[in-house]
């Protein structure tokens, strides 16, 4: 028997090998020449070439006019406010906005660049959207938002130092809160209720974080007036774990399965989202297969997304047997989806460059039964609920939001559709071959918790017709994965054969995937809107910044004042109708 | 519910028209009874397509790519396959494996002398398997993992290596890039060390509740 010499692990912790490559976009030319005829319109504004979006500079002077020239020329959408820390620059944060024109589908994007000990006007009273996404900015870099009506932490809770994204933030730092930290929120009350005078007493109320109507931690504080809720405030962050700073401690490879669980009821489109972003990042695009592959499970994800939503949704009205119903097909897509990459609710199924594995052999005929099966479940909970007057007496006129506000807030997704507003990204900027399908977008009328009922059961079929479409089609045939070796694992046979191949299996572990320098943004539509990714690399093996643009995030932030005025039991049906996901809202 | 086109591409989405009877409660309220009586009576009837099954007495089937807990391959002559090249342990994203390597003087071969999956970090992702080059660590279809301890999470190569020849049908997660085929030992000499032996004697006892093993 011989004697063991025992090695400590010695983590790899030497310089990683740097792309130095700069990242040009595939749209630059066009981008540069469309952001010279907006930035005419602006004064003070300087342009930045070479973006992928038409990208400005403005002085923080000048934010809140530029702010308001883009709303009145059609950049009415909100879509994203985030940082960025460059802690080697003068003026070490960028702070970025992102907006949309509906009318022109172009989106346009604006940096403010300012140093540690300064702070930008505010622009809340531009976009009411902003508020919440300020407080995420002030959280995560401690960048002061002049006039803001409420900047406090709001992922973060109260006994957290520091900022956590500042790029000097040790991430292993760890901060406790106790009971005597924690901020007391008594809700403003609504200026409409404020001198009304009923006969009854005020109470402040909780409503979460552990509650069995809020599907998630999300507390919600009412002042209540008899049954009336006359102001509301919400607390988020219970589910914070800083997926973004997580991201720039591993490697692109390694953040997919953090994206699983954004919005964990339909994973797959976030990893298909992070993936096409760092694909777009590396100018390449998976094989035709795993693009088919990847449509279909975002169809199925989405389906899965909406059956939860309905489904529970129901159960806070008390009907139950829907859910059941529901749940059953959701469990079937869930089989599929384990099928393909062996776990249910995380899949972890893309790559970047492409998918894991191949779809199994029989995934056509499985999907094609799956196809078959669910217009029974929906039908039959349209059956009973469609006219049910108890039903209709919930949710009609319940807690509805006006097409202009919602834009305000930067709603996407379904419930900006069920104000009637057409925006949808499969259609907007396809993607994955989307603009080959046909399939409509639903809308409806009066952007309450029924209209949002209405437009994510027609979403579902219309889900089905692209299915239908895909099986229809057949399965590319060819690789799943891009045949790179800086991209992609070399396959497995080869790795034990050929020494080359091993190589390079060794190679893009220990180094990863490394993009030329550069930053970008791809948006996907997620079950519950617009779900973007911004990514900015540096050349190394780990991301620079990751951004998730999550949905709910802005949907939520509007929810007081949707609900002011209506009573606790419509409180709960109208939150359920949102479908706010805490792993995606907290991200 | 009623479905309009009002555009190219966009259609709207309205409220069931309804008639005089369908406006009342109770003839809809009976209307929602039928749907799920006859549910009632299809379930009575059929109890095969019952879509519940009665767990742990039925266990639910998984696919064969499930992501389920890890074992350590051996090669024929009972040496475990890994080499300790720390490939898992820098792929995985949760930073849950612990290896330390060890040198066979003979043969001058590395081998794990100690190898950690604490499995309450582990994602279940199953990147240690992609990045394995050496076919060592697969993933089973076992997911009864309920411990009473957080130490017992802790799983060492006692618990995760399995003996030569251990049948690859009920295994989960396993290199699928292209063929699994593994040609010869890489580097192996087919001297090595025994399994279970000495090197393991001062381990922590087996857990037998995470180790099924092979029986």
């Amino acid at each position: 028997m011989s004697t063991l010499t025992k090695y400590s692990a010695i983590p790899y912790t030497g310089p990683a090998p740097t792309n130095r490559e700069a990242y040009v976009p595939k749209e630059v030319a066009a981008m540069d020449a469309r952001g010279a005829e907006i930035a005419a319109a602006l004064p003070g504004v300087e342009q930045e070439t070479g973006q992928d979006l038409p990208t400005f500079v403005v002085p923080k002077a000048h934010i809140v006019a530029t702010l308001t020239a883009l709303k009145s020329a059609g950049y009415t959408l909100p879509l994203d406010l985030w940082g960025v820390d460059y802690p080697a620059r003068e003026q070490r944060f960028d702070v970025m906005y992102q907006l949309y024109s509906l009318e022109k589908n172009e989106r346009v994007r604006l940096k403010v660049r300012v140093a540690e000990d300064e702070s930008v006007p505010t622009g809340t009273g531009v976009f009411k959207g902003l508020n919440w996404y300020e407080r995420e900015v002030f959280d995560m870099y401690g960048v002061r938002f002049d006039g803001h009506p409420n900047l406090r932490r709001i992922l973060c809770h109260e006994a957290f130092q520091g900022h956590a994204l500042r790029k000097d933030y040790d991430p292993a730092q760890r901060w406790i809160l106790t009971e005597k930290d924690v901020a007391k929120i008594i809700p403003k009350i609504d200026p409409r209720f404020e001198d009304v005078d009923t006969d009854f007493e005020r109470v402040t109320l909780n409503l979460g974080p552990s509650h069995p109507a809020t599907h998630g931690t999300l507390r919600i504080v009412v002042t209540l007036d008899g049954e009336r809720i006359i102001g509301a405030d919400q607390e988020i962050g219970y589910l914070h774990r800083c997926f973004e700073k997580s991201c720039e401690t591993h490697t692109y490879q390694q953040a997919i399965p953090f994206t699983d669980r954004l919005n964990y009821m339909s994973a797959i489109i976030n990893n298909v989202g992070y993936c096409m972003a760092v694909e777009k990042l590396l100018g390449i695009t998976a094989p035709p297969r795993a693009q088919h592959i990847r449509l279909m499970l975002c169809e199925f994800m989405r389906i899965a997304d909406h059956l939860v939503c309905i489904g529970t949704n129901l159960v806070d009205m008390g009907a139950l047997t829907n859910f059941w119903y529901l749940f059953q097909p959701r469990e079937e897509i869930y089989g599929l989806i384990e099928a393909c990459c062996g776990a249910r609710l995380l899949p972890s199924y893309t790559r970047i460059g492409g998918l894991a594995v191949d779809a199994p052999p029989n995934f056509l005929e499985m999907a094609q039964r799956l196809v078959e099966r669910l217009p029974k479940h929906i039908n039959d909970v349209e059956k009973l609920v469609d006219k049910n007057k108890i039903f209709l007496d919930r949710v009609v006129g319940v807690a509805p939001i006006t097409p202009e506000l919602a834009i305000e807030y930067g709603f996407t997704g379904p419930c900006l559709r069920a104000c009637g507003v057409p925006f949808d990204v499969r259609k907007a900027s396809p993607y994955l071959g989307y603009e080959t399908y046909d399939f409509d977008v639903p809308i409806a009328d009066g952007g309450d918790t029924f209209a949002r009922y209405l437009v994510r059961m027609e979403e579902m079929r219309q889900s089905l017709k692209i299915l239908q479409q895909a099986i229809d089609r057949g399965m590319p045939e060819g690789p799943v994965i891009v045949d790179n070796p800086y991209v992609a694992l070399p396959p497995k046979s080869k790795v034990y054969n050929e020494m080359e191949s091993l190589i390079y299996h060794f190679k893009l572990i220990m180094h990863g995937i490394q993009p030329p320098v550069g930053e970008t943004y791809f948006q996907v539509e997620g079950g519950n809107g617009e779900l973007g990714f911004y990514v900015v690399s540096d050349g190394t093996k780990n991301p620079y910044r990751v951004r998730c643009r999550p949905p709910c995030f802005q949907i939520y932030s509007a929810f007081p004042d949707m609900i002011i005025g209506q009573t606790i039991p419509d409180a709960v049906a109208a939150l359920g109708s949102l479908n706010i996901i805490a792993g995606e809202l907290d991200h | 519910m009623q479905v309009t086109r009002i555009s190219p591409g966009v259609v709207k989405v309205t409220a069931a028209r309804m008639g005089v009877l369908e406006r009342l409660v109770i003839p809809q309220v009976l209307a929602g009874m039928l749907v799920t009586i006859r549910h009632l009576v299809k379930n009575l009837f059929d109890l095969k397509q019952l879509p519940t099954i009665s767990y742990p007495e039925v266990k639910r089937v998984y696919s064969e790519r499930f992501r389920g807990r890890h074992i350590l391959t051996s090669r024929e002559d009972g040496t475990t396959r890994c080499v300790a090249c720390y490939m898992c342990s820098t792929a995985c994203p949760a930073e849950c494996i612990t290896i330390e390597a060890g040198e066979d003087e003979r043969t001058r071969e590395k081998f794990p002398v100690r190898y950690d999956i604490d499995l309450l970090r582990c994602v279940f992702c199953g990147y240690c398997v992609d990045a394995c080059p050496e076919d060592a660590i697969y993933m089973t279809r076992d997911y009864e993992m309920a411990i009473d301890t957080r130490a017992r999470a802790v799983v060492g190569l006692r618990d995760l290596v399995v003996p030569p020849n251990f049948p690859v049908a009920p295994m989960g997660w396993r290199p699928y890039y292209g063929g699994i085929e593994k040609k010869g030992t890489a580097g192996g000499t087919g001297l090595g060390q025994p399994l279970r032996s000495a090197p393991f004697e001062d381990d922590a006892p087996p857990n037998p509740d995470l180790y099924r093993g092979s029986e």
